[in-house]
């Protein structure tokens, strides 16, 4: 590992003709692999960038004559965005169901995940069940959902008998319900996720510690607290952070069960622009509202990534320390 | 004696708690196949019916093959046979995933071994992934029907290859980071050239790791949903979006058949994923975590 992730000493104290050769041919072979790497991207991007820009500025919608003719606004799609109160609550609801559908699949992951790391009869059989939900096509998860959350359907039903009261919430039809019910969905989805992660992480830390605090006579609950949690930091992080990116670009479920409704109470910041570009056509109310979003996602993300290049260190010196030990 | 009872309520708590867990988590996937057998007055019954009575292969019949004799006139739907979007499906899925992987294989090589991309890079690379599609999908649309690439296979195909690139890059360089540099080494002083290096050395050491890889992006490509309904109008419809046509084109709810779709689109999906289950921390993780 040491070798692999030191730089590779390639300047030579003699610069002899060789030398030159060789570092030439490095560098061919560097710019070949970066030279369509750079090409592709741009070539995508940059247009789709500038017309993001291009719409954000100018008012255009389908009924309009052509696009490059469109009319020159200035600023005021982007006044009529931030003043747009529906777009504000788009914002809140994304937020709201990132962060609950976050919450909660880490929670569940993390407790099957903890009774699961020690290996015990069965373990294999739970593994696979576990992981199912997140191998189901997401669009096939909402459909499935509505096969189960009809008012008097199987879902209720199960509920009403095991409790022995009537549990009839209107899932699909109640505004106050439907938001809870595509983040009890996303949690159903993507507790493997956490689940994976928590294992692999459960799994890998090392050992002697744990040992060592046993020795010393702490109890379970005082080695999760003061030992397994501190050293799990950087994988409950990535697990956090990576879940609730995720959450944010959620559309699949809540645009096939809800279209945005009952009302407007399942429109998150995806579903609001869609809702906008493809079913009102305003196309260019729909580009300032994606500039705005992408704005937001690009200082999340930064934020995140930030986060996840220290705790990825921390994990790369976990790994390698393990190995130089096995070694 | 008080160790061997605790260990054994241990026991109990922790079967009782991954089999409820487990009830949760297989009992929709249960429904969804249970009522893909099902016969029409049984998909929306009350009370609900949890055994197909008696099982009936119908839908898959009349979704999958079109069978007019079982097309019952109310629930039959107009549309193109599904197995059109399975070929579409399985074309645009396998190329885009193959074709990230394999440049996603020769980038993370070159960033392992020669750094031809800065870490702040690497994390760049990433963004492309995280950030969420939608914000770019209008424009995007516009742009490839300018270029003609609007409904076009090869649309589809370059924009999961591009969205998938980060995966690939990040997964496979985990697993080029395990290899050691000494094998290269010595296949240079041979003299082989880098390319074959990278291609007759390294990549076929990291084998089971590549398919790991492929399949992975193979799960992700198969199931996105946002890009194949914006940039897939009539002639490449995937799968997916062949589902959410049943949404909204009849009154009448068809669960059968959405359901007997919806088994054909997963069942795949799932057993690749559980030949490659060692690997899902790694993939869902950009390689940041291993088992």
């Amino acid at each position: 590992m040491a070798v692999a992730t030191a730089p590779p000493a390639r300047v030579a104290p003699r610069h002899s003709a060789r030398e030159i050769s060789r570092s030439r041919a490095l560098n061919r072979f560097k710019w070949s692999i970066r030279a369509p790497l750079i090409l592709l991207f741009s070539l995508v991007l940059t247009p789709v960038l500038l017309l993001q820009l291009y719409f954000s500025f100018h008012e255009w919608t389908v009924y309009l004559g052509s696009w490059w003719e469109a009319e020159f606004v200035g600023i005021d799609l982007f006044k009529e965005v931030l003043t747009d109160e529906r777009f504000g609550w788009a914002i809140v609801r994304s937020l709201g169901f990132a962060m609950g559908s976050t919450i909660g699949c880490f929670v569940i992951g993390f407790a099957l995940a903890y009774l699961m790391y020690e290996p015990f009869r069965g373990s294999a059989i739970y593994y696979i069940i576990f992981i199912l939900p997140m191998l189901t096509v997401p669009i096939v998860v909402a459909y499935t959902a509505e096969m189960l959350l009809y008012q008097s359907g199987p879902v209720n039903d199960v509920i009403s008998r095991l409790l022995g009261v009537d549990f009839k919430p209107a899932w699909l039809t109640d505004p106050k319900v439907a938001m809870p019910a595509v983040t009890l969905l996303e949690i159903w989805n993507w507790t493997p996720f956490s689940f994976i992660i928590m294992l692999a992480g459960l799994s890998s830390i090392p050992r002697e510690p744990i040992e060592a605090a046993q020795i010393l006579g702490a109890s379970r609950w005082r080695i999760f607290w003061e030992v397994q949690l501190p050293l799990l930091r950087p994988v409950i992080l990535l697990a956090l952070v990576l879940r609730f990116l995720e959450a944010m670009a959620e559309f699949p479920k809540t645009w096939a069960l809800f279209q945005g409704g009952p009302g407007s109470s399942t429109e998150t910041i995806p579903v609001y622009i869609f809702l906008t570009t493809w079913q009102y056509f305003q196309i260019s109310k729909g580009a300032a509202l994606s500039y705005v979003a992408m704005i937001l996602m690009v200082v999340i993300v930064l934020l995140a990534i930030q986060l996840l290049r220290r705790e990825k260190r921390a994990l790369d010196a976990m790994y390698s320390s393990k190995t130089e030990a096995a070694d | 004696m008080t160790k061997s009872r605790s260990r054994r309520i241990t026991a109990i708590i922790r079967y009782t708690v991954l089999t409820i867990w487990a009830i949760v988590a297989f009992f929709p996937i249960y429904w969804m196949i249970s009522t893909s057998f099902k016969i029409d007055t049984q998909w929306f019954a009350w009370p609900p019916v949890y055994f197909p009575d008696p099982p009936t292969l119908s839908n898959y019949l009349n979704v999958w093959l079109g069978a007019q004799e079982y097309a019952s006139t109310q629930y039959a739907i107009s549309s193109q046979t599904p197995l059109v979007s399975l070929l579409n499906s399985t074309i645009i899925a396998t190329t885009s995933t193959l074709l990230a992987v394999v440049f996603g294989a020769v980038i993370a090589y070159g960033v392992s071994r020669y750094k031809i991309l800065s870490e702040a890079r690497m994390f760049q690379l990433l963004m492309l992934r995280m950030i969420p599609p939608i914000v770019v999908v209008a424009p995007l649309s516009l742009y490839y029907s300018a270029l003609g690439l609007l409904d076009t296979m090869f649309g589809l195909i370059l924009i999961y290859f591009l969205t998938n690139l980060p995966y690939a890059v990040w997964m496979t360089k985990s697993f080029i980071d395990e290899v050691p540099r000494e094998i290269e080494q010595a296949a240079e002083i041979l003299g082989a050239s880098r390319w074959r290096t990278i291609f007759e050395v390294v990549l076929p050491l990291i084998r089971s790791g590549l398919v790991a890889t492929f399949l992975f992006i193979l799960i992700l490509t198969w199931s996105e949903y946002l890009l194949a309904l914006i940039l897939s109008k009539t002639n490449v419809a995937t799968l997916p979006v062949e589902l959410s046509k049943y949404q909204g084109t009849t009154e009448g709810k068809v669960y059968g058949r959405q359901a007997a779709l919806a088994v054909g689109i997963t069942v795949p999906l799932m057993i690749v994923g559980l030949i490659i289950r060692k690997h899902l921390a790694r993939g869902f993780s950009f390689g940041m975590v291993r088992r």
